[in-house]
């Protein structure tokens, strides 16, 4: 009884910390000017108006920003699936020469870390002429070892009798991989979709480096560039944060375990 | 038959080609180039040997780089640790009303990056700040180095905690039920269960998401860009900033080729260390 009472207070001490970020920037979104400038740090807002949500969302780029970031993570996510599934099929389900090597070439970018490359890769998307575009926000990480690792070894472990029986019955590798090896696979897949886009959503130093244009800023850039806090509008920056953030805490609530599931071990559904 | 031959290589090749283009050739290019003696302009002027790493070791604002690196991660990892370590134990059984805990453990997941500085930097703003009315303090927080350092500290322990959360609870989850219940029968309180079956069950989770933190700080930069843009008075500079500024800023190439050498070979390093940790699972 007494461990109990010991454990849910400690519990709930952790708790408030790790929530306590979250909480304080919605009560900052319903904060007026005067909240900020007061000779003590307010905790809760003085009158409640949707004012900041207001401004924050009739502001010019913002809305754009939102935009910008959800179809790169889109865009990224989907085509990281269309060219992992065909390599993780060609490297599990088919014979050729130098396979082994290079597949220990792709996988070995594990170890090559992204951030490390910034300059590098810079150059190279420069020099193809894509600043400022979709394609250079999310073309250097489109691949993604740890991805093609993982699908390859869901593949793998599938029985090959379904792959031999699919051929005999004259369906073509492609169609085997839309129609059986796809559905087979689901929640490897939704696990690599939902990492990419999360990853990819949250991705600052590669975007805030590739774009120049306002109109092609990501929302993890352009939060900071809103120019809020200049005018003296800081609650209006928090509606900002409250309104990137409120969705994922919705999905989140609503897809616990699925979410935890997926982002361990898909392995087991 | 020769498209049967050629069908394997065309299924790799987009993920091939990006692979090579974006990671390795990158890589070699930069290994190679930061050997060898070239303008700012572009321009090869001969070989160098290793004068770039002894121009980069020579930098003061490159080795208190390195020394802001290691501060933040010796601060950051033991916290980091710490805190994920005990929400995930306190909340390892599912029980009723478990489910809150859990959510609000879980939730750092959904708050990205900029949205957590921008708080942070609202947080720690000023003598007016909330830390310090909670904490009756007075203190600039991020115009001083040592709490810059510490308010940098935990930003860095929300961005990860949910994740790191995450994996140690389903590692507690997945500990043998029939060593727990045995434990219990022989008269093993819930601390004792913990520290002697279930903590040395999930030992190798622990320290692969002790890896994980381990290759997240040691390349730290977008927080502090956002937090404290390495100040005040560089001391938040840490290496992998240091190599944006040097890189992007300064254009001074040849030492931002030869720091993103070491790094890569220091992250490889640790990456290498984190999978034999897996593979003993």
């Amino acid at each position: 009884m007494m461990n109990r009472t010991i454990r849910i207070i400690l519990a709930a001490i952790l708790a408030a910390i790790v929530a306590f970020p979250i909480l304080y920037a919605f009560s900052m979104s319903f904060f007026s000017i005067i909240d900020f400038t007061d000779s003590y740090a307010h905790f809760l807002p003085s009158t409640l108006s949707l004012r900041n949500y207001v401004l924050a969302l009739s502001h010019r780029n913002f809305p754009r920003y939102i935009f910008n970031s959800v179809m790169t993570s889109t865009l990224l996510s989907v085509l990281r699936i269309m060219i992992t599934i065909p390599a993780a099929f060609a490297f599990s389900h088919l014979e050729f020469k130098r396979r082994k090597m290079l597949l220990g070439v792709m996988i070995s970018t594990l170890f090559i870390p992204s951030d490390a490359l910034l300059y590098e890769n810079y150059s190279t998307v420069a020099a193809l002429g894509l600043l400022d575009t979709y394609a250079a926000i999310i073309l250097p990480s489109i691949f993604s070892a740890s991805s093609l690792l993982m699908l390859y070894g869901a593949f793998s472990s599938g029985s090959r009798y379904v792959y031999d029986a699919a051929r005999i019955d004259g369906s073509g590798d492609i169609r085997y991989m839309a129609e059986i090896l796809t559905p087979l696979s689901g929640p490897f897949i939704t696990t690599i979709l939902m990492q990419s886009f999360i990853t990819s959503f949250n991705s600052y130093l590669w975007p805030l480096i590739v774009t120049s244009r306002d109109s092609m800023r990501t929302v993890q850039i352009g939060l900071a560039m809103l120019g809020f806090a200049e005018e003296g509008e800081r609650g209006a920056e928090f509606a900002a944060v409250m309104i990137i953030t409120i969705p994922f805490l919705v999905l989140l609530a609503a897809g616990r375990r699925t979410i935890m599931k997926a982002l361990v071990n898909p392995k087991e559904d | 038959m020769i498209k049967k031959k050629a069908e394997p290589y065309l299924l790799i090749l987009p993920a091939l080609v990006l692979a090579l283009a974006f990671y390795i050739v990158p890589f070699l290019r930069s290994v190679i180039f930061s050997f060898l003696r070239i303008t700012q302009g572009g321009e090869l002027i001969g070989i160098a040997g290793l004068d770039n790493y002894r121009s980069l070791f020579a930098d003061r604002a490159f080795l208190s780089s390195i020394w802001h690196t290691l501060l933040f991660v010796l601060l950051f990892i033991p916290v980091n640790t710490f805190l994920t370590l005990s929400a995930a134990a306190l909340t390892r059984r599912k029980r009723k009303h478990g489910a809150i805990f859990e959510f609000i453990f879980f939730s750092p997941l959904a708050v990205s990056l900029s949205a957590y500085a921008a708080i942070f930097s609202e947080m720690f703003r000023g003598r007016v700040s909330i830390i310090n009315r909670i904490f009756s303090l007075d203190m600039l927080w991020l115009e001083s180095p040592e709490s810059a350092m510490v308010a940098l500290v935990a930003l860095s322990v929300f961005l990860d905690f949910g994740l790191d959360y995450i994996l140690l609870l389903s590692a507690f989850r997945t500990v043998d039920r029939s060593m727990i219940e045995a434990a219990e029968i022989d008269g093993c309180g819930s601390l004792s269960t913990l520290f002697h079956i279930e903590l040395p069950a999930i030992r190798n989770m622990l320290l692969v998401t002790i890896f994980l933190a381990l290759k997240d700080a040691v390349l730290i930069s977008a927080p502090v860009m956002l937090l404290t843009e390495g100040g005040p008075y560089r001391s938040t500079e840490t290496i992998m900033y240091y190599y944006y500024l040097e890189a992007f800023r300064s254009s001074n190439l040849q030492k931002g080729r030869a720091i993103s050498s070491l790094m890569v070979v220091l992250s490889a390093l640790i990456v290498t260390l984190m999978g034999r940790r897996r593979n003993d699972e």
